[in-house]
């Protein structure tokens, strides 16, 4: 298309974007333990100005549903909230349902919500959801992770964390962890819970909320904060199921191809265990930063963006891998640089 | 889901997507506005929003936008007459052209008025051009950009037109004088003039509206000073060649309609890009014109542009029943001036109780919507719904927007 109407308003990705999502809807990915408190803070949230015009995807309806008087008057799937607000109930598939809700925006058929927030069932690994929206092939071309969010029971989050697999996966790839209960908890297991939580996951924050009552600016947040924390925090180990985290940066500009190459080659070989990847790439030939995504095996379509955020212009890409080394990508990079000098 | 869903939003409802309103003026309870929005830097340093009412009682009034979340009026004047409008005005520095038209034919004043707006508190008549005659309703439309010659759509005293609804056309004026504004040339479609040798054109017929053959924008940018873009209402779009300004010659013309309902407004040139964006105007409530769109055109080869695509619009369904129009009519065009936002990578249009809404056309053959800002129904609105007229955006990026009866002017910002 950029070859039939060429213009120099646009770069090697497309339009230059004032945000890495465009126009993509924003998703809030609540995660937590049964019995974490999820309902509660998402329930908090809609019911405060900031939820106006959210729509609530909930992957299956507990006990204290979001509104149980108004599910049980209702036979649709999805429900009007006051606030402006949509639940829907997912009891199949999660993207037929978020396509569905687009759709039903764009026709008119629902109020037309500016964001969604899915709230997981407990026992959920969030990998699944978060590939769901990683490519345009999938849900990746209407919708954005804006933030992933964990509700942490400071009572019983401890025995969790070392009983669940699944548990400590969500506290992995949270952006935001949200301590609860701690009302109930003593203050000397909160303080190991917290220990705890920064071992698995050193560069999300972590909230402490009463009465469910979260800030509600937590659900909020975009990539744009996302990609700042990512970008400032240092390389850390983190050590839980084998699972690591670390920053590759590079100071002068990276060819496309080459780094096109690199991913492609860690994805074939390796694509299970990269669990998450993203960055902002200072490309050759584009004026501002290209920001790339990868889950496992699906790459997110690059982005340029209109601005570097800080100022600051240089690549910073964070992984967050499954058995594979800080050293062992350097190295991957460094070869296919080697051989593209040839 | 049925038409009484309780899912269903209504016109009270507000969308805000990727737009952020920073502020709402009514001006003054004179809030029906037309699609005249031209921003001035004052000598002061001031940012000046003129704004063109819609009809009577008021005339223009100027909105101090320096601080776009503190709009401010400066100045708001009163038309001489109930019987005309104002509807369209152009700044360039500080000399303001404003068209007027009058309800019907005959009746004065009819023409356009040319401005000192050197001291925006204090605008001083240089110079009225009387466009009146027993066939003329006067001036609906102009575009001035260069400081030097006013486009018109006009009715002229010596025009009398085959049908009552033909009667304006497309007219050049001279004012690099603008104490003595001169007629240097006009075109009109064959056969709407009553003297022509050329049959009439075919009146559109039921279930079409017969809106009429004349000319309503005219847009000329200095990248192609030797092209106007003109759009024809009922007689579709037309590149015309203005290298010799006194015989304006159609070298392009497309017409969607029938089978579409007609109404071409404006015709937008991205001239990187070899695209043009043109679009209908809604004029029927209900949506009983509908569909009302913004089309994407090829205009790789200039005298025969192909349409590729369309703006996606919401169902009818979704607005038809919420009073009054809705359907596309004004976008920001690019105006070639250091104060209007460029951009051939996203179009921003007003549709009526549609709201305002911006298209990424960075893939012309697939253009996708990535804002929409649909106001409540603003008090005392007689349609009972929001009927957003016209768009500009200002070089900052900010972008405001008006309401056709009485909401006066919104003041947002682009998310995307």
């Amino acid at each position: 298309m950029l070859q039939v109407f060429p213009s120099s308003q646009a770069g090697l990705f497309g339009r230059r974007q004032r945000h890495a999502h465009g126009a993509r809807i924003p998703v809030t990915v609540m995660t937590g333990f049964l019995g974490a408190g999820k309902t509660t803070l998402v329930k908090c949230f809609l019911q405060t100005s900031e939820g106006r015009g959210t729509a609530v995807v909930v992957n299956e309806f507990g006990a204290t549903g979001i509104d149980d008087a108004l599910l049980r008057s209702s036979a649709d799937e999805t429900v009007l909230l006051g606030n402006g607000c949509l639940c829907c109930n997912v009891r199949s598939d999660l993207q037929v349902a978020l396509r569905r809700l687009v759709s039903e925006r764009e026709r008119g058929q629902v109020p037309h919500f500016g964001r969604v927030v899915i709230e997981t069932s407990g026992l959920a690994d969030p990998s699944p959801i978060l590939r769901t929206f990683a490519t345009d092939r999938a849900l990746g071309d209407e919708f954005h992770i804006g933030t992933v969010m964990a509700a942490v029971d400071a009572v019983t989050g401890l025995a969790t964390l070392e009983q669940f697999p699944e548990a400590r996966r969500q506290v992995i790839l949270a952006d935001r962890l949200l301590l609860t209960k701690t009302d109930l908890a003593g203050a000397g297991t909160a303080d190991k819970l917290t220990r705890a939580l920064r071992r698995l996951n050193p560069r999300a924050a972590i909230d402490i909320v009463t009465h469910g009552q979260a800030d509600p600016a937590c659900f909020l947040e975009g990539q744009r904060h996302e990609m700042a924390a990512a970008a400032g925090y240092a390389a850390e180990a983190v050590h839980g199921d084998d699972i690591q985290s670390f920053v590759l940066g590079e100071d002068s500009p990276v060819a496309w191809n080459g780094f096109a190459r690199t991913m492609d080659t860690l994805i074939a070989l390796r694509g299970a265990d990269l669990l998450r990847v993203k960055g902002l790439l200072d490309v050759e030939g584009c004026s501002g930063p290209v920001v790339v995504q990868f889950v496992q095996h699906l790459a997110h379509p690059p982005v340029e963006l209109a601005a570097w955020p800080d100022g600051r212009r240089d690549s910073r890409l964070v992984f967050i891998t499954r058995n594979i080394g800080e050293s062992e990508v350097r190295a991957l990079f460094a070869a296919v640089r080697a051989l593209a000098r040839g | 889901m049925s038409e009484n869903n309780p899912l269903r939003p209504g016109a009270h409802e507000s969308v805000a997507w990727n737009f952020k309103l920073l502020a709402h003026h009514e001006l003054q309870g004179f809030g029906g506005m037309g699609e005249g929005l031209s921003i001035q830097i004052a000598k002061d340093g001031r940012r000046i929003l003129w704004l063109a009412h819609e009809s009577a009682p008021k005339n223009f009034t100027a909105l101090d936008v320096t601080d776009p979340r503190k709009p401010r009026v400066v100045v708001q004047t009163d038309l001489p007459q109930s019987h005309m409008r104002s509807n369209s005005l152009e700044v360039v520095g500080d000399t303001m052209v404003v068209a007027y038209q009058v309800q019907k034919v005959g009746l004065q004043p009819a023409g356009f008025e040319i401005f000192d707006v050197s001291v925006p508190e204090q605008p001083k008549s240089i110079a009225f051009v009387d466009r009146s005659g027993p066939h003329s309703r006067g001036v609906h439309q102009l575009w001035f950009a260069d400081g030097e010659y006013v486009h018109m759509a006009a009715g002229a005293p010596d025009f009398e037109a085959s049908h009552p609804l033909d009667d304006q056309f497309y007219q050049i004026f001279d004012i690099r004088n603008p104490s003595k504004p001169a007629e240097v040339g006009r075109w009109w479609l064959p056969g709407t003039r009553k003297s022509d040798a050329a049959p009439p054109p075919v009146r559109h017929q039921k279930p079409l509206y017969d809106m009429g053959f004349r000319a309503h924008n005219t847009n000329v940018y200095p990248q192609r000073p030797d092209r106007c873009y003109l759009g024809y209402i009922d007689g579709g779009m037309f590149i015309m060649d203005i290298s010799d300004k006194s015989r304006p010659k159609p070298i392009a013309h497309w017409d969607n309609s029938p089978p579409y309902h007609g109404f071409t407004h404006t015709i937008l040139p991205l001239f990187e890009r070899n695209l043009l964006v043109m679009t209908d105007e809604s004029v029927v409530d209900n949506a009983d014109d509908w569909p009302k769109l913004i089309w994407i055109l090829d205009a790789r080869e200039e005298t025969k542009p192909i349409p590729i695509s369309t703006c996606p619009l919401p169902q009818r369904e979704a607005f038809a029943g919420r009073g009054g129009r809705f359907g596309a009519h004004n976008i920001h065009e690019n105006v070639p001036l250091p104060t209007s936002w460029q951009s051939d990578q996203i179009v921003i249009g007003t549709f009526f109780n549609g709201g305002l809404r911006a298209y990424d056309i960075s893939n012309a053959y697939q253009p996708r919507e990535i804002g929409v800002f649909v106001p409540p129904a603003p008090p005392l609105a007689p349609t009972g719904a929001i009927q957003l007229n016209d768009v500009f955006v200002d070089e900052r990026g900010i972008v405001y927007t008006v309401d056709r009866h009485v909401g006066g002017v919104y003041i947002l910002e682009m998310d995307f």
